[in-house]
């Protein structure tokens, strides 16, 4: 593998590790505060053990989503000297909100995690909720500045210099509100999952009950209703993406041959040397609905694009299969959810929780699957259309060994966290009903 | 506009080492405690610092953000050419976060608590040191520019710049200043025998201080680093040094007799006295190249750039700062409130 590959490697795997405890980050304090409001409301120990056992993982899901962060920041320079010496100036503006945003969310948090029975009550509480919202602001901040790479607006490139910029324009770009959409909701359906996911195991164990079923049932109202939104969401990124980067669709789909009234493929084997898909269930003319809302629109297909401005088609496209599919999965886990309120009897079979337990790492499954079809669909472009990856990376060799320097601490990381959070929740449950 | 945007750098890039700094020195300061005052030092940061030490490090975030959208060509020389020690601050600051996280909020205090610990006193150590020699290197005279890698070595281009004699006493300068830092404001957050204990600790690295300060001016000397040469012929960075050497008089008067603001003052004053004479010295040819110059101002972002990112920065600046310095007043970091207003103005 060349320096490119290593480069890339370890973009993808540092912002993998980032994405899933930014997103944690960002929506587990609307957990907690919520939980807060209730403790506040009926003053029952159990929401107040549990608003601060959330926040013990807020707390800790926040500094290793900060200092991963903090080394996304330096790496983005780092690998991609070319790119940010062009592109940064151009898409500086979400970068700098992005900044204050997170400032503001630190102040906050540090208000929050300090301030039992120093502050007001009310006040207290107030700091929360302004974690999660500039958590939120943060998040879709971020996301804008990588739409503009998948939709550049807001300069002229003369003579290989990015001129006449206006960081508003790029800003707002053509992709940053449906990205920025199918994000947040992303976030908040997959921790939503993934936290009720954890306390419906703990039900299934028989262990301290009452708390774990009010944890359940707040996490899960969010992640709900996250997930009956995204296939929406989903919809309008596809019907963008149509418009703007048909080979990026043409990609996800693994459509090769551009035609009219094109079928859907769910599943399937890619053979990128033959230029086939086998093995696939076919839905007529689906693909053209689903892309450009009418069954007989013409589907361009990766045939007619030149050969260097491909991008790896079966990652892409299992990648789009695997978010698409966990999807459904939610949706339909969540329709399940909202009937058990008015069928209390599910919540008494062990199945419903055991169907709880299993999704718990779906959502992040999906939002790592769907960042893949959105970064590696981009390929060879890191600015669609403008500059090539592989012209934007740094000229040090030797980039492999500072990839496995950050696998190894990353993995270490992962693993400690996790191993926290199993402590966190057996002291949680140890402590008196 | 663009005035406002280099006083939030250097704004940024201040509070970074001063606030910053603080935090890396409490770590450096239990690296080189006794084993009981250790445990004590771990329970008075955790007091001190718990509800700060976060906002403090995400002065780094934006100074580096400023960096690249506004003065694009220069970040691109110091993120290519010092992508090795800047890794190892990463590296140093990651693992620095995460144990102090862990050793308070781990639900289960164990064994692992001595790994926790150990961690975060050596990477509190070693981050500022790594930074220190970042920022030396910048000016060391030993970066090589250069677009063809066939000729020139790996270590040429990317180890020699940093890997010297000059950055490394500069990293143990910035350690070396961490620590004294930290000592000083934790005068103000203990009492009794503690309180003596930090005054003590206070005054050791003050000497500490000067002497590598001095070791580091001489070595400059004796090596002929373009800088330390510049640095002593420029008559307001000497006389920024001398003053923060002068202030050394008051300083140690306000370390014997155990006074809270007025240490914190001085020293955060000393920070910005040799922060200014640091900076002041080249600016703005902030990166000395072994064959010339790289002045920050040239090819920086146009104007419709730094406007908007000036803008930013003042609505940004008009929020958190207030923020931050109710935060800061509600845990009693900030003792005298005029201080902190004075140095904010002097920079």
């Amino acid at each position: 593998m060349e320096n490119l590959d290593y480069a890339r490697l370890q973009m993808a795997f540092t912002l993998g590790f980032h994405i899933i405890f930014a997103c944690i980050g960002m929506v587990m304090p609307f957990f907690m505060v919520v939980s807060h409001k209730k403790w506040l409301n009926t003053r029952d120990q159990v929401y107040l053990d549990l608003t601060k056992a959330w926040q013990r993982g807020v707390a800790i899901f926040f500094v290793t989503g900060a200092v991963s962060g903090t080394a996304l920041s330096f790496e983005l320079g780092m690998l991609w000297p070319e790119f940010m010496k062009h592109a940064g100036p151009v898409i500086g503006m979400p970068f700098s909100l992005e900044g204050a945003a997170f400032f503001v969310e630190a102040i906050a948090l540090g208000f929050y995690l300090y301030g039992w029975n120093k502050l007001p009550e009310t006040f207290h509480w107030i700091t929360g909720i302004i974690i999660g919202i500039s958590g939120v602001a943060s998040g879709i901040l971020v996301v804008s500045a990588n739409a503009w790479m998948n939709a550049p607006a807001g300069f002229e490139v003369i003579n290989g210099e990015f001129v006449n910029i206006d960081p508003v324009a790029a800003f707002l770009n053509d992709a940053w509100f449906t990205q920025a959409l199918h994000m947040t909701l992303a976030a908040f359906a997959a921790t939503g999952f993934a936290v009720a996911g954890i306390h419906a195991f703990q039900i299934l164990r028989n262990r301290r009950v009452p708390l774990h079923k009010k944890a359940f049932k707040i996490a899960i109202s969010f992640g709900a209703v996250a997930a009956l939104l995204q296939p929406l969401s989903g919809d309008l990124s596809a019907k963008d993406i149509a418009k703007r980067q048909p080979v990026k669709l043409a990609a996800m789909e693994a459509h090769y041959e551009t035609s009219k009234g094109a079928p859907l493929y769910i599943g399937g084997l890619v053979d990128e040397e033959n230029r086939k898909v086998t093995h696939k269930i076919e839905i007529p003319k689906a693909l053209s609905f689903l892309a450009f809302g009418d069954f007989d629109a013409e589907v361009k297909g990766l045939n007619d694009f030149p050969e260097d401005e491909l991008p790896p088609v079966s990652v892409v496209h299992y990648a789009f299969q695997v978010m698409v599919g966990i999807g459904t999965l939610l949706m339909i886990a969540a329709i399940i959810f909202f009937i058990s309120l008015k069928k209390k009897s599910w919540m008494n079979t062990p199945a419903f929780w055991w169907l709880f337990a299993l999704l718990s790492p779906m959502g992040f499954i999906a939002v790592e699957a769907g960042w893949v079809v959105t970064e590696v669909g981009r390929q060879p472009w890191i600015v669609y259309k403008i500059m090539r990856t592989s012209g934007a990376v740094t000229p040090m060799p030797g980039l492999k060994y500072t990839f496995f320097l950050y696998v190894f601490v990353y993995i270490t990381l992962a693993i400690t966290v996790t191993w926290l959070m199993k402590r966190q929740i057996r002291v949680l449950n140890r402590s008196i009903d | 506009m663009l005035y406002i945007v280099l006083f939030f750098t250097f704004f940024s890039l201040f509070l970074y080492v001063l606030l910053g700094g603080a935090d890396f020195g409490a770590g450096i300061v239990e690296l080189f405690s006794s084993k009981e005052n250790r445990k004590l030092n771990r329970d008075t940061i955790y007091e001190v610092m718990g509800p700060v030490w976060e906002a403090n490090h995400i002065w780094l975030i934006i100074l580096i953000v400023i960096l690249w959208i506004a003065f694009p060509v220069y970040f691109n020389i110091i993120i290519i050419y010092l992508h090795i020690p800047l890794t190892l601050v990463l590296l140093g600051i990651t693992m620095r976060g995460v144990a102090f996280i862990f050793r308070h909020y781990d639900a289960v205090e164990g064994a692992s608590q001595i790994w926790y610990n150990r961690m975060f006193r050596v990477s509190s150590l070693i981050t500022p040191i790594f930074l220190g020699m970042s920022f030396g290197s910048l000016v060391s005279g030993e970066i090589v520019i250069t677009t063809d890698y066939a000729e020139t070595s790996f270590a040429e281009v990317f180890m020699n710049s940093w890997l010297n004699m000059f950055s490394f006493l500069t990293g143990l300068f910035y350690a070396a200043l961490c620590a004294f830092l930290a000592s000083t404001l934790l005068i103000g957050e203990t009492t009794g025998e503690t309180r003596k204990l930090y005054s003590r600790k206070s005054a050791i690295y003050t000497v500490v201080v000067v002497l590598l300060g001095a070791a580091l001016l001489m070595y400059g000397l004796v090596a002929d680093v373009i800088f330390v040469q510049d640095f002593l012929s420029d008559i307001y960075s000497l006389s920024a040094v001398s003053l923060s050497a002068l202030l050394l008089i008051p300083l140690w008067k306000a370390i014997k007799e155990q006074h809270s603001s007025l240490t914190r003052f001085y020293a955060g004053f000393q920070i910005l006295l040799i922060l200014f004479a640091a900076v002041n010295t080249h600016f703005p040819y902030l990166i000395i190249t072994s064959t010339g110059e790289v002045n920050m101002m040239d090819d920086t972002a146009p104007d419709s750039v730094i406007n908007v990112l000036g803008i930013s920065l003042i609505i940004g600046g008009a929020i958190i700062l207030p923020g931050l310095y109710h935060l800061m007043r509600s845990f009693s970091m900030i003792r005298i409130p005029e201080n902190e207003g004075e140095e904010e103005e002097n920079l």
